[in-house]
């Protein structure tokens, strides 16, 4: 057994981990606060990787990963508006299946503008070449990256948990009637949490751009995993999204060494065992289809 | 009398006129051709290409074979064995299309062909690379055009040991293809003294390779000798470059695809590789290229590759056996194409069409992919003829008569 080689595969998946934690905090926030399971959010992760791409290619780096974001956000707006509002407080499925159907379409539209092909984003100049961690080397961009996706995780975890405006999100996940009650504006509130995960959606997508080849189907590709991390963590749980991540993360990472033929089947099995011994996830206080009932 | 006369005449000029009707309407019948090539899933760009070489193989021909206009019926695979098969067999079923061609993915093309030869329908795999397409899996009613994964690999496998190391890791894409690249290689390792040190095996549609690389990288190879392609194949190239790998090693890709480099930043690059086909090896290919290019501007590279070029060969193919044949039965048209020589192929060899297993053998390009903006990026370092490299009957005893 190489003993670094294990290791050098730990670190690998505490910084996949806090990639797929950005990718999937989003996801986890507007599930839990506004109540919609939203299948779009691989698409609005597409066109952060997509906006990214056409940005940088002729404005440059900081520039596109400035307005990737916000353009994701801007659409989340849009979606919003137009779509999610119609169906706040009905049945879930309501919300999956519109978002589905409107990202599927969308995939086409992505196909239609930028074509079927594969892109490649380069690595910004600064954060080129490899770092040695002990005699294991190791690529320098993905530590500052995991340190970036670190560092959004802290920060929407401070906004949830220490601002007056986390505090109402996080009642409107109990109890949205009393919200608007209390005489605030819940159609704001919810239109506010669609467009900070579209934001952290597009971001993800900023981040992923250079590491992954960017292709019509990654939203799909994403979403799926950001889905499983979202339901371990718990919805709306920041800390359990960060820890459900840093799991997923590691667990696939280990497997590769061990158990190489079970990697892709690994995440779906923690969750299994998860929702079995705890409905509503590792951190969550609410399921994904309502109250759970404990008789 | 005169009554039988004139119904007579009646009779001859209304047979005469329902017999011009009936000839005029076997003469515009055209001849249907399928393309089950992908449209969408990890080989979409190829098949985007693929199609390009088929349609200009048919302006080639002016349109038309034996008198009859050349109808190409698209159908997409979706990368996708089950479709495939599904519309492979819709195409036959309600369009009466009976030749039908397409890649990318092995996978589909055993599926595909299968259909066809339940059918009676033929099939010509025009990018699947796997050796069991001509080998345990080879049909009466199938064809192969590019060279098998067996001819690629046993090109390249001296090279590499004598120049680029002899100590192997592979990186295997978990699937028909993949694993008869590696099994390949695996093959030779015995012939040209190299050993192998580990295997990583991927499964499609991964996109994140740092934990397979970082075994890779701490593994003490001289070598990484890889068969993923696709998407999954750009990723795991970029991410090579990432991880530094081509700093610590050669990399060797047992079949290097033009549009996968193509896709990434010139500085990103560094893989060795053998190709099927290379644009600049002759000047024929170049002005091909520019057809290629004129036809589908919006192509992902703006030169022949693989795809487009194989297409155009695979349709060249067919319509030429359709010509010698002289009918459109296809027991005819595959007497017609076993053992047919091309010559105009545009290729340093000319393409021979094997009777026994039907594999095409034409050239293969062996080279290293350059940091340079452009379309040539690639150096050629040497080309071979498929001939001395492909399978022996006695090595790959197949039986197309059963």
């Amino acid at each position: 057994m190489n003993v670094s080689l294990v290791l050098a595969l730990f670190f690998n998946g505490i910084v996949l981990g806090l990639i797929y934690a950005v990718v999937a905090v989003g996801f986890s926030l507007v599930l839990g606060v506004a109540q919609v399971i939203n299948f779009s959010h691989g698409l609005l992760f597409a066109f952060g990787a997509y906006f990214f791409w056409s940005i940088s290619s002729v404005a440059g780096f900081w520039i596109a990963l400035f307005l990737s974001p916000i353009l994701v956000a801007m659409m989340g707006l849009c979606i919003e508006l137009l779509l999610i509002r119609r169906v706040y407080g009905q049945d879930p499925l309501f919300g999956l299946l519109i978002t589905f159907g409107f990202a599927l379409a969308m995939e086409e539209v992505i196909r239609m503008v930028w074509g079927k092909v594969a892109y490649s984003v380069s690595t910004p100049m600064f954060a080129r070449g490899q770092l040695f961690i002990g005699d294991i080397i190791y690529s320098k961009y993905r530590i500052i990256l995991a340190v970036f996706s670190l560092l959004i995780l802290l920060l929407v975890w401070w906004v949830i948990t220490r601002t007056s405006f986390g505090a109402i999100i996080k009642a409107g996940m109990f109890d949205s009637e009393m919200i608007s009650a209390l005489g605030h504006n819940l159609p704001l509130l919810r239109t506010g949490i669609f467009v900070i995960g579209a934001f952290l959606a597009g971001l993800a997508g900023v981040i992923a751009a250079p590491l992954w080849s960017i292709k019509s189907g990654m939203g799909t590709d994403i979403l799926m995993p950001a889905f499983i991390i979202a339901l371990i963590g718990g919805l709306g749980s920041i800390k359990g999204t960060i820890i459900a991540g840093l799991l997923v993360g590691t667990v696939t990472s280990l497997a590769v060494l061990f158990i190489p033929r079970f990697t892709d089947i690994l995440p779906y099995l923690m969750l299994i065992v998860v929702l079995f011994y705890k409905p509503k996830g590792l951190f969550g206080e609410v399921t994904i289809l309502g109250e759970v009932r404990e008789e | 009398m005169v009554k039988f006369k004139s119904t007579l005449i009646l009779s001859m000029i209304l047979i005469l006129i329902v017999g011009c009707f009936y000839a005029t309407s076997l003469a515009v019948e055209p001849i249907k051709i399928g393309l089950v090539s992908p449209k969408s899933g990890n080989y979409a760009d190829h098949g985007g290409m693929e199609r390009v070489g088929m349609y200009l193989a048919v302006e080639d021909f002016g349109g038309e074979v034996l008198g009859r206009p050349i109808e190409l019926v698209e159908a997409d695979s979706e990368t996708n064995p089950d479709i495939a098969a599904r519309r492979a067999k819709a195409l036959i079923e309600t369009q009466d299309v009976m030749f039908l061609m397409g890649g990318v993915s092995s996978s589909v093309g055993i599926a595909v062909g299968s259909v066809c030869e339940e059918a009676g329908a033929l099939f010509i795999a025009t990018n699947e690379n796997s050796d069991t397409i001509t080998g345990s899996k080879a049909m009466k009613h199938m064809f192969r055009v590019p060279p098998n994964m067996a001819i690629l690999v046993r090109g390249a496998a001296q090279y590499v040991a004598d120049n680029l190391g002899k100590k192997w890791y592979f990186i295997t894409h978990d699937y028909s293809w993949g694993q008869s690249g590696t099994r390949w290689a695996r093959n030779m390792l015995d012939v040209v003294g190299a050993e192998e040190i580990g295997e990583a095996k991927v499964p499609m549609g991964t996109r994140d390779f740092s934990s397979y690389l970082l075994q890779v990288a701490n593994s003490g190879a001289e070598v990484a000798c890889v068969t993923v392609g696709g998407f999954d194949g750009i990723a795991l190239y970029k991410q090579m470059n990432e991880f530094g790998i081509f700093d610590k090693m050669k990399v060797w890709w047992t079949l290097a695809d033009y549009p996968d480099s193509y896709a990434l930043q010139p500085e990103q690059r560094g893989r060795y590789g053998m190709m099927e086909v290379y644009w600049t090896a002759t000047p024929e290919l170049k002005e091909f290229s520019k057809r290629v290019y004129k036809n589908n501007p919006n192509a992902p590279v703006h030169v022949t590759e693989t795809n487009s070029y194989h297409g155009w060969l695979g349709m060249t193919a067919l319509l030429k056996g359709i010509e010698a044949a002289g009918t459109t039965d296809v027991d005819a048209v595959i007497k017609a194409m076993e053992g047919m020589i091309i010559a105009d192929n545009m290729q340093p060899h000319p393409t021979y069409i094997r009777p026994w297993d039907h594999q095409f053998i034409d050239s293969m390009f062996f080279g290293q992919d350059k940091q340079v903006s452009g379309d040539d990026i690639t150096e050629v370092l040497f080309s071979l003829p498929c001939k001395d490299y492909a399978r022996t009957i006695s090595e790959n005893p197949v039986d197309l008569t059963k």
